[in-house]
């Protein structure tokens, strides 16, 4: 408080940024809102999603143990060398409130009979079904990872600009409140005294013109 | 070939094979190291422990009945070596070759280590584990084919014939499509040259196979909704029953209802009796657990035929066959906790 220049110009400041304080406070919360309803958006959306993943994954790993149980898991590894090959996916970005979220491109890993690069005369169709469910769960999987890489950004920049908020309504604004406060009464106190001291004065010059007078 | 002496020494196989109340024994058991203590008692003792060396749980029981089907096998070759009977049966475990060159060839295409595609490969056909290891030392696919051809295997012919539009295409389907119509065709031109009562059981056995392949192709085309003409090149001919224009109408109907009603006069019509419920949601592998069934099941009752003839090999081929693949459902099944209906459901009950 020391430091602060009891001041009009100074107090002007003060106000000023008060104002601009609150404005800021206004425009988070307003940001802090609208990223909210988006988190909940997305969150029906993730919880779906996880619940789908989940029975798809079971059927997946059901259909696999039937798989290798009646045809033998070195068939079913044969299988997998005809399908073997890596997975490449585009990953573009958009803005949402100002949080960068990841789109990435929706490709179908489902494959039609003849995509799976073995002959289906070869092949039994509990294989196929295993391939079928665990392409299925992949589709999933990455819908979910960009679901869910958002809703993780959404929200840490949700828990980051409430504490941006906070700061502004619980220390900033009251701080400067306080200042403000401070240097209207400093200067309250100041013009107090100097009108004690005008009226002094003005009572001294009267009493010396009064003393002076009768000589006269 | 002495049929009295070689079927005597099958039949005595036979009779060490597992039967009913020793799987419901094993389905019993609350886990696999019980399962593999009571297979210990069996004739898969030897198997057991030498793959105990290696492996434990689930994969030693796997490793070992798989090494016993070779070793069954093989033993089967060697009664019957040297006979115009041996090439009969060959034909059959020819199947595995097929299976074995596929393994290789995709293992070469994606460049997999070559123990990873030795560890895929069963030898129970006419390539031994040499021939097969020989093979994944090749450095490419056109390796493997000239080194088939120099051999004078035949599947290098499908393989040699279809290698330039692989070449193009860089895709596998096209020389595995090849190779897998070439078993039957070629075993069937071979049937066909003898008409002796060998010959006859053993076409009777791979025209079911046909049938069974082209039905599989069927619903698996009819699920898919691929196009229907594009399906025709995928049936294999050979068998009178089940046809090409049969089989293609069955895919014209669009349904597995509709393809379903087609069998009813054929001796397919038992698939009438898979549950709607199946149907509806057009599951392909309870209609293959069914086929599997049957083909097991006609496998099997070779037994029954003439016990002079190739028919009692064939029946205990499909027997040990059966047995194997009920062990590896029950244990897999036993690991994973499946429950015992559900695990009952699953087995090739025969």
């Amino acid at each position: 408080m020391e430091q602060i220049n009891p001041t009009r110009m100074e107090l002007i400041r003060k106000n000023a940024q008060i104002k601009l304080a609150e404005q800021g406070r206004d425009l988070l919360r307003q940001k802090m809102d609208a990223l909210i309803q988006e988190f909940f958006h997305i969150m029906e959306s993730v919880s779906q999603s996880r619940d789908e993943l989940e029975r798809r994954a079971d059927v997946a790993q059901h259909s696999l143990l039937i798989a290798l149980a009646v045809d033998d898991p070195v068939t079913l590894k044969s299988a997998s060398f005809a399908t073997r090959r890596g997975v490449t996916l585009e990953i573009k970005g958009k803005n949402i409130m100002g949080v960068p979220v990841p789109i990435i491109e929706k490709k179908r890993f489902v494959k039609g009979l003849l995509e799976r690069g073995y002959s289906i005369l070869g092949v039994s169709g509990r294989i196929d079904e295993a391939a079928e469910n665990f392409e299925a769960e992949l589709d999933l999987i990455i819908s979910l990872a960009e679901t869910e890489t958002s809703l993780r950004r959404i929200g840490s920049e949700i828990q980051m600009t409430r504490r941006r908020v906070n700061a502004l309504e619980q220390v900033l604004i009251p701080e400067l409140k306080r200042q403000a406060k401070y240097i209207e009464i400093t200067i309250d106190e100041r013009e107090r005294e100097d009108l004690y001291r005008l009226k002094k004065v003005k009572k001294i010059i009267e009493r010396k013109k009064k003393t002076q007078s009768p000589q006269l | 070939m002495e049929y009295a002496y070689v079927n005597a020494r099958i039949r005595a196989m036979k009779s060490r094979l597992l039967g009913r109340p020793f799987l419901e024994q094993l389905i019993n058991k609350p886990d696999v190291d019980s399962i593999i203590a009571d297979l210990e008692r069996t004739t898969y003792r030897e198997e057991l422990e030498r793959a105990g060396v290696q492996f434990s749980g689930i994969n030693r029981i796997e490793v070992a009945i798989r090494n016993d089907l070779v070793r069954a096998f093989r033993a089967i070759l060697g009664f019957i070596k040297g006979g115009e009977e041996e090439n009969l049966l060959t034909l059959i475990l020819q199947r595995w070759d097929v299976q074995n060159i596929k393994t290789i060839l995709r293992g070469k295409k994606i460049h997999a280590p070559a123990s990873e595609i030795l560890d895929c490969l069963i030898p129970a056909g006419e390539l031994g584990e040499a021939a097969l290891t020989e093979l994944v030392k090749q450095p490419d696919v056109k390796a493997i084919i000239d080194l088939l051809a120099t051999w004078g295997v035949p599947y290098a012919r499908p393989l040699t014939r279809n290698f330039k539009e692989y070449s193009e295409t860089r895709d596998m389907l096209v020389l595995e499509y090849a190779i897998d119509t070439f078993y039957f065709e070629h075993a069937l031109s071979i049937l066909k040259s003898r008409d002796t009562e060998d010959n006859r059981i053993i076409r009777e056995m791979l025209v079911t196979e046909i049938d069974i392949n082209n039905l599989r192709t069927v619903f698996r085309v009819i699920r898919d909704r691929m196009d229907r003409e594009e399906a025709k090149k995928f049936f294999m001919k050979g068998s009178s029953e089940l046809d090409t224009e049969t089989l293609y109408s069955m895919v014209k109907t669009g349904t597995l209802e509709g393809a379903l009603k087609l069998l009813e006069p054929t001796s397919y019509r038992f698939l009438s009796a898979i549950p709607q419920e199946y149907v509806t949601a057009e599951k392909i592998s309870a209609f293959e657990k069914e086929l599997d069934r049957h083909l097991v099941r006609k496998g099997i009752s070779q037994f029954l035929g003439d016990p002079l003839s190739i028919a009692i090999p064939i029946g205990y081929i499909w027997a040990k066959y059966a047995e194997v693949t009920n062990i590896r459902i029950i244990a897999r099944c036993k690991q994973s906790g499946v429950p015992d209906k559900e695990l009952r459901e699953a087995l090739i009950n025969v």
